[in-house]
């Protein structure tokens, strides 16, 4: 579809890679302002305990700046500003007097230096009342007394919170009952998906600077500069418009910026406080402790009948949502819309139940809900093909959720119609690659080392628009701007995490104007200069921010047009665009008079001198559909049975990702991705030891252990196929690829080990011991 | 032997420096923040840069271990707005996202460029397992790690 397109699917330097390659670019880590304080974070040793009294007078001799919650703001509020109002609890203020997990935080110090800063940390003093801690969702909704929170707030509206449990969240679709008693298979399951680690590789910071005229100016580790300065405006009641977030490149988010991270409250508590700038970068240890992906424990029930229709399913989670809300009821919604969209079922009930416990806090990580579901629905339509003596990829074709269907992957209150659908596609041309069904018939042998072939299909929505608004917000603001020598400039609050989000939103404006890509520049951000962006999550990036800004350029093209028709006497219809290889200029020349051209420098220098004025335009943009970005992933293994111990061999994955607008980039989102779930499955978790609620893995890279280089499958044992597909609500035809490239993954590699020693794991993260042990009892 | 160089320029040791690790010194006192602070345990490789043409954790290091000794960063790379022909590569190949990881990743390489113009893969993946990246799945770095190697063979030095 798009050999027609001059840059859009080429490969170009990205724009930042001169910056990132010669140690320039400036993370919030790396800054540093004169008179600057640094501070620190004072937080609690026990898992759940109340502070009776706190004693600064050391620490205040040494001069430094203290804060506690006994002088910092204490109104409510969630730290993430997604959802709308009325869809947010909010539990958190920005310093307690109670604190419900080690590393909670009381107070904070800053002085002078790092080292004056630790050492005025460790002379505060606390007595303490500790209180019985709650490590597990059974301890904790058992409990009637010393609650985790015992009231929060539903937007205005008080909460009484009862046996720890944050919300919760009931999703029905027809009727089960009736739909139960339809089918003539029914297979029941229950699915455990781990507390992953973001470990993004820069720890959370942030730098505030009070203003001389009030104000401040913020540069956080974010994926949300607007929500960051709404949120921070809003705690400590400074006009929005005096509080300047500035965009600065983040070492990775993976979710964890979504919402704005208390040190960014923290820290600007400290910089009004001591009306000085002030930085806090957060150590590892602590970084560990500030957040976590979702963890998941739910039963499955399905129904279906001979012919393999669906006829029914039920879903109960609990998820163990840690110490605080990061809009749990959001997750709660979203596990039920991935799981509604992935298979049409006549008749479904979802029940999810959030629950408050004494650990870190958890909040989005790449997927949101999506791998956590997929894991085990598609595990249980391997189940339910073996049940029904089919083969597995045909009983998904035959149910898949597909073209022309309605979807509402990110919750019942996002529904939109599917224009694209590349997934047949991706199954026949992966399953051909690797050899599908052949590798399946192979005999798996009593060796050591027994192989063996898994396939699963998932997506993710192309961000949260939707015909109707509904709980969640998404839109973006942009600005694109026709400079005098014909070069272009986009201004938009708009994040790229490193997937290549704004080297997207330069390629389609140099398609839209016909211009080099080096000639389309992106304009450093921050929150006062741009309209508002709901923030990069959700692979809302490609789809709907630079689909905003390919709306916007098309605005700025009609002003340039109309400019163009004045200069050349003709009418704006007439004109088009064309790009010269041997000059690398771009003319506007009238259709059929070739003589009657000039280049857009010409036509916008033209017009700046004849005082006609600039060709820019500025808007929001919100998307009305949030297309399904599908994935899928055939994935061959090696288990070795002495150790337990499981290799990736072959990878083949396929994305649906409609007009790939940067293929390079493309291909890498769809290894990062593989990459962090191939970790979920095999190794990564984070668990609180049952007495103190401290992580058991100390908080230490140590012992976070993540896939490594050198096992991870190289050069032609990882394929990447691209679908053919045109996404007609989409900028150029494109939509998302970054969640979609995690979230069909771990149910394929879990397969692949069940296809190699027959054992069907439904806890992840699967050990080389679980592997022994299932062995051990199958008697391999 | 009380003095060690960063990128030429000499620096003294003195005694209240001498227990600081290299990390600290490079980024809070000369501010060359292109050598990163991942985890400040020598576990994730952010911080590498070459000390006498090896690649090591600056983290780890403290200052009084490098006296006599030269230093190399990032920073030093490229020359007068140049890039070095393995920072070319790593942008060539697509080898970075977030970029956190990049400079250290590129020291790592550079260091085993060094000793071994002509690595193989697998040699690749070794030099590289002290560096952590969690964005790309390491693929396409290890595709810049050969092409770099490529381009030193060609050009017949690392410079």
């Amino acid at each position: 579809m798009y050999e027609n397109y001059q840059f859009v699917g080429k490969d170009y330097p990205r724009k930042e890679g001169k910056a990132r390659v010669s140690g320039k670019e400036k993370y919030p880590s790396d800054l540093s302002f004169d008179h600057m304080l640094y501070g620190r974070i004072l937080r609690s040793p026990y898992a759940h305990a109340r502070i009776k009294s706190i004693d600064f007078t050391e620490a205040r001799k040494m001069g430094a700046v203290c804060i506690s919650y006994e002088d910092a703001p204490d109104q409510f509020f969630n730290v993430r500003l997604v959802s709308i109002p009325s869809a947010t609890y909010k539990d958190w203020t920005i310093f307690s007097d109670h604190m419900r997990q080690v590393g909670d935080f009381y107070g904070a110090v800053a002085a002078e230096t790092e080292e004056l800063a630790e050492k005025a940390a460790r002379a505060v003093r606390v007595e303490w009342e500790v209180l019985p801690s709650y490590l597990t969702m059974e301890d904790a909704m058992a409990a009637s007394e010393n609650l985790i929170h015992e009231k929060v707030y539903l937007h205005d509206k008080e909460v009484i919170i009862r046996n720890n449990i944050a919300c919760t969240r009931e999703v029905v679709e027809g009727d089960i009952e009736e739909g139960f008693k339809q089918a003539d298979v029914i297979i029941e399951e229950t699915f455990e998906t781990p507390r992953q680690y973001h470990c993004q590789l820069e720890t959370k910071t942030c730098v505030v600077r009070p203003e001389p005229e009030g104000g401040i100016t913020v540069w956080p580790t974010t994926q949300a500069v607007h929500n960051t300065r709404i949120l921070l405006g809003k705690v400590f009641t400074i006009p929005l418009n005096k509080v300047n977030v500035v965009r600065v490149p983040g070492g990775g988010h993976f979710g964890s910026g979504i919402h704005t991270n208390p040190v960014a409250l923290i820290t600007t508590a400290l910089a009004l406080k001591a009306n000085r700038t002030v930085k806090i970068s957060l150590s590892r240890e602590e970084d560990m402790y500030d957040h976590v992906r979702y963890p998941s424990k739910y039963t499955l029930k399905v129904g279906a009948r001979r012919d393999g229709t669906l006829t029914a399913g039920h879903m109960k989670a609990y998820i163990d949502i840690g110490c605080h809300h990061v809009q749990a009821l959001a997750f709660l919604g979203v596990m039920s819309g991935f799981w509604h969209s992935l298979y049409r079922m006549e008749s479904m009930k979802y029940e999810g139940t959030a629950v408050y416990t004494n650990k870190v806090p958890t909040c989005a990580m790449q997927g949101y809900g999506a791998p956590q579901v997929t894991f085990g629905v598609e595990s249980m339509m391997d189940m339910l093909a073996e049940k029904l003596g089919m083969d597995p990829i045909a009983l998904r074709i035959q149910n898949y959720v597909g073209l022309g269907e309605i979807f509402w992957g990110q919750g019942p209150t996002i529904k939109s119609k599917i224009f694209s659908d590349g997934v047949v596609e991706l199954i026949e041309k992966g399953a051909e690659r690797i050899k599908y069904y052949e590798l399946k018939k192979q005999e798996k042998g009593s060796g050591r080392y027994r192989k063996g072939i898994g396939f699963a299909r998932g997506f993710h929505t192309s961000g949260t628009g939707a015909p109707m608004p509904g709980e969640v917000k998404d839109y973006t603001t942009a600005q694109v701007k026709v400079n005098e020598d014909g070069s272009i400039d986009i201004l938009t609050a708009l994040m790229d995490q490193g997937g290549g989000t704004l080297d997207a939103a330069a390629k389609i404006v140099a398609e839209e104007f016909q211009v080099s890509f080096d000639k389309v520049g992106i304009s450093p951000a921050d929150s006062r200069s741009t309209g508002y962006d709901v923030c990069t999550h959700a692979t809302r990036g490609v789809y709907c921010g630079a689909g905003a800004v390919h709306e916007v350029a098309k605005e700025t093209k009609k002003i340039l047009f109309d400019y163009a028709s004045r200069m050349l006497d003709t009418y704006p219809g007439s004109l088009e665009l064309i790009y010269e290889e041997d000059t690398g200029e771009t003319r506007i020349s009238v259709v059929g008079n070739p003589e009657r051209t000039a280049t857009i420098a010409e036509v916008a220098d033209h017009a700046m001198n004849k005082d006609w004025g600039t060709a820019i335009f500025s808007k929001s943009i919100r998307k009305t559909a949030c297309p399904p970005a599908y994935t899928n992933y055939f994935v061959e293994v090696e288990v070795d049975t002495h150790t337990g111990h499981v290799r990736i061999l072959r990878v083949v994955a396929g994305s649906d990702a409609g007009t790939v607008i940067n293929p390079d980039l493309a291909r890498g989102q769809m290894h990062g991705g593989f990459y962090r779930s191939a970790g979920m499955v095999l190794l990564e978790n984070t668990q609180h030891d049952g007495s103190t609620g401290e992580l058991t893995n100390k908080a230490s890279l140590l012992d976070y252990k993540m896939m490594g280089i050198d096992e991870m499958p190289d050069e032609d044992n990882f394929e990447v196929i691209f679908a053919s597909t045109y996404e007609p609500t989409g900028p150029l035809g494109a939509k998302g690829v970054g969640e979609a490239a995690f979230n069909s993954a771990p149910p394929a590699i879990a397969s692949a080990i069940c296809d190699a020693i027959g054992v069907r794991f439904t806890k992840l993260p699967i050990s080389p011991e679980d592997i022994l042990e299932a062995i051990g009892e199958k008697k391999l | 032997m009380n003095t060690f160089t960063v990128n030429g320029t000499a620096y003294a040791l003195d005694a209240s420096s001498r227990e600081q690790t290299l990390m600290h010194f490079l980024r809070e006192e000369l501010s060359l923040t292109g050598t990163k602070n991942g985890c400040a345990i020598g576990q994730c490789g952010s911080c590498t840069v070459l000390v006498n043409r090896k690649a090591v954790r600056s983290c780890t290091i403290p200052l009084h271990r490098i006296a006599g000794k030269h230093v190399l960063t990032i920073e030093a790379l490229s020359q007068d707005g140049d890039l070095h022909l393995i920072q070319q590569a790593f942008i060539d190949a697509g080898a970075l996202q977030c970029g956190f990881c990049t400079p250290g990743m590129i020291m790592s390489s550079y260091g085993l460029l060094i000793s071994d113009p002509s690595p193989t893969r697998e040699e690749i993946r070794l030099a590289l397992r002290g560096n952590i990246c969690r964005c790309t799945g390491y693929q396409q770095i290890i595709d810049a790690v050969e092409l770099a190697a490529l381009r030193v063979r060609e050009l017949g030095t690392i410079l």
